[in-house]
């Protein structure tokens, strides 16, 4: 099973949620305003739940299941190297100073995307079985 | 003595009654000149019936009597004449701006084909489908709110009339400065937002925003759920490209690192290696990892196999429709072609060619060379390495770093999309990760490397007086910036792209069915194949092996 009418109902309800949603925050500071984001959020919930019943009916995928722990790990890693570099920036005003920590900061970040995430994706890749 | 003083008195009063006289008669002078001159030339201009008698030349057509006269009794006067050259030089950036974003949207087509022919014929129609769709997914979300997020802070570029009404930036105080976060107006182009200046920015920034887009598109074909990419492509219209197109060009905070930190120009894309290029690839990169590779890619001890595309002609073709449209991208981004710099257009233009070209030699000696054919894929892909690597500097540097900086693209991209697929063990069909995710990093720090501080934008770049100016040029700390821009690209935009698709990953499903997989997405997930008269041949016995497996 792939395209269905279900897709496309789901679809158009997640479109709608976000249209309301994001007129809703365009007039936020009217009464109604608030009330449209609050029913765009809603409709957009519901799109949701529909696209996680259908999810199930459409049959088995050629990949096998990523860990979680180890993806979380290596975001966890993308992020600490980016946030280095941020506070880097403010722990020294010297150009050669900043230029190290900004290197050190994305050298981590390389790690957490290029070493522990691909690793994590390919952990029980169906082409090892 | 007493005539004496009367006399001094009486010509004291003489030079004041005529200074004042003169005073008078200067204040008169001016505007009677030139009113005077402006009613002569007004006369002499061609009547209505000598330009009844045609002008085929051209020599009378276009004079004083077409500028516009504000007051009918006062006539022509200098303040009319002002005003239209102010008219002028707005619409002449209008136009300009204009009809390069009508260039940046043709590349959809280029893109189209280039992802399409790199994939099987199976395939061809849900990857032209996802091409064609992308357009709509993001533009509709940019209207809605992402050009809000982007530009909503942006007012002031006077290129365009000043786009006062994008006057609303959310910014955070931190370390006693002042940072831009993300822009509040401009939703839906309503109320202060319907504006000439507005909507000409907001055509511009779209076409660009829709590359980004696209390029997912391309690493993830021939097993990425229709639906799935719609949703992803909605919320990366609507979130992920604005909120770091904010941060480079919409008054945010890495273009105020000059100003606040002191560090060049702060983070300086001139049309958008970072934010476009490597938006999209570290977008690609993510969605890649999580869809997993096509059934067949890789074998069991981890050799990957080559899966051929079915058209290398609409390979070559789209191409040079990219490479056409580049010539909006990149000179573009000037956003006119009148005052503040922007006849550096030609340079800018030039530039894009010179990096082309080297990028397809880079990448085609190096094949040639290492593997012994001119391959033609490879090509294609050094060329738009090029093209993705010199649109962040096209702006700052001279023709010769133009071709080293493609010529280093050209080899680049061969050497990633070999590390990509058999050190990561990423499966990309069309190389857009390299192509655009590495290429587009080697573009934004070839921007600290080589401006040579020559440009001149109206005086000063991202608020900062002087010229954008790279390490070999004298300014080691522009590429302090651009790697601070590298860092949050890596950093932040692939980490919020990678969480929005895991996320989408559970709830949606990201993958389509192995069946679907092996029988082509064509008629599963569109319902029409896209050569319906063309007789299949079987694939190769390593797909047809791995396929077994999958369905089993």
């Amino acid at each position: 099973m792939a395209a269905t009418t279900s897709q496309g109902k789901t679809f158009t309800l997640f479109m709608m949620g976000l249209t309301v949603a994001a007129a809703g925050l365009a007039f936020s500071g009217s009464g109604s305003g608030k009330a449209a984001v609050v029913l765009g959020v809603i409709i957009i919930a519901v799109s949701f739940a529909g696209f996680m019943k259908i999810k199930p009916l459409e049959g088995m995928t050629a990949s096998g299941a990523q860990p979680a722990v180890m993806k979380i790990g290596g975001l966890c890693v993308v992020l600490a190297g980016w946030l280095i570099v941020l506070f880097g920036l403010h722990l020294t005003a010297s150009v050669t100073g900043r230029m190290i920590t900004s290197l050190i900061g994305l050298a981590i970040s390389l790690i957490g995307a290029l070493l522990i995430l691909p690793a994590a994706a390919n952990k029980n890749a169906i082409w090892k079985v | 003595m007493r005539i004496v003083r009367i006399t001094s008195c009486i010509c004291a009063i003489a030079v004041v009654l005529m200074a004042g006289a003169g005073v008078v008669a200067r204040a008169d002078a001016a505007p009677s000149a030139s009113a005077a001159e402006l009613k002569d030339a007004a006369a002499k201009a061609p009547t209505t019936a000598t330009l009844a008698a045609g002008d085929p030349g051209g020599a009378i057509t276009g004079t004083i009597n077409d500028v516009p006269v504000s007051d009918a009794k006062a006539g022509l006067t200098l303040a009319d004449v002002a005003n239209q050259v102010g008219q002028n030089k707005i619409g002449i950036n209008f136009t300009w701006t204009l009809v390069c974003g009508f260039l940046v949207m043709f590349m959809q087509a280029g893109f189209a084909m280039v992802e399409a022919g790199l994939c099987r014929v199976k395939n061809a129609n849900h990857t032209y489908m996802m091409n064609f769709f992308v357009y709509g997914c993001g533009l509709f979300a940019y209207w809605i709110i992402g050009f809000a997020i982007q530009m909503g802070g942006a007012a002031g570029n006077g290129n365009l009339g000043g786009l006062q009404p994008l006057a609303s930036e959310h910014t955070l105080a931190l370390f006693g400065k002042t940072w831009g976060l993300f822009g509040q107006s401009g939703m839906f182009l309503a109320g202060h937002s319907y504006d000439v200046g507005v909507l000409v920015i907001f055509l511009f920034q779209m076409v660009f925003m829709d590359t980004a887009l696209t390029i997912v598109t391309g690493a993830c074909a021939e097993r990425w759920k229709f639906l799935t990419f719609a949703v992803s492509s909605v919320l990366m219209g609507a979130f992920t490209y604005p909120l770091f197109a904010n941060w480079a060009w919409g008054g945010g905070w890495l273009a105020q690192m000059g100003t606040n930190l002191g560090l060049g120009k702060g983070y300086c894309d001139f049309a958008g290696s970072g934010v476009v290029h490597a938006v999209g690839g570290l977008t690609a990169l993510a969605v890649a990892m999580i869809v997993g590779p096509r059934i067949g890619k890789f074998n069991r001890d981890g050799s990957s196999n080559a899966i051929i595309g079915h058209d290398i002609s609409a390979v070559l073709i789209g191409c040079f429709i990219l490479a056409f449209g580049w010539f909006g991208f990149n000179p573009g981004s000037t956003l006119g072609a009148s005052g503040a710099g922007c006849l550096r257009i030609g340079s800018v233009a030039v530039n894009t060619m010179l990096a082309g070209c080297t990028g397809t030699f880079g990448a085609l000696l190096y094949m040639w060379s290492l593997k012994g054919k001119p391959d033609s894929s490879m090509s294609v892909n050094g060329m738009l390495a090029g093209l993705v690597a010199i649109t962040a500097p096209s702006g700052f540097v001279n023709p010769i770093c133009s071709a080293i900086i493609g010529l280093v693209a050209g080899v680049l991209v061969c050497i990633s999309v070999s590390f990509i697929e058999n050190t990561l063990k990423v499966d990309d069909p069309v190389g857009a990760i390299s192509v655009h995710g590495t290429c587009g990093l080697w573009g934004v720090i070839s921007v600290g490397l080589f401006a040579d501080g020559t440009s001149n934008y109206g005086g000063s770049w991202n608020g900062v007086t002087g010229s954008v100016t790279g390490l070999f040029y004298g300014d080691a700390s522009q590429l302090v910036a651009q790697l601070v821009g590298v860092a949050t690209l890596v950093g932040f935009v692939f980490t919020f792209s990678f969480v929005l698709n895991w996320m989408l990953d559970i709830v949606v499903g990201q993958r389509v069915s192995a069946e679907s997989e092996v029988a082509g997405l064509d008629l599963p997930e569109m319902g029409q194949l896209g050569y319906p008269e063309f007789v299949f041949t079987p694939e190769p016995d390593y797909l047809l092996a791995a396929e077994k497996v999958a369905l089993a």
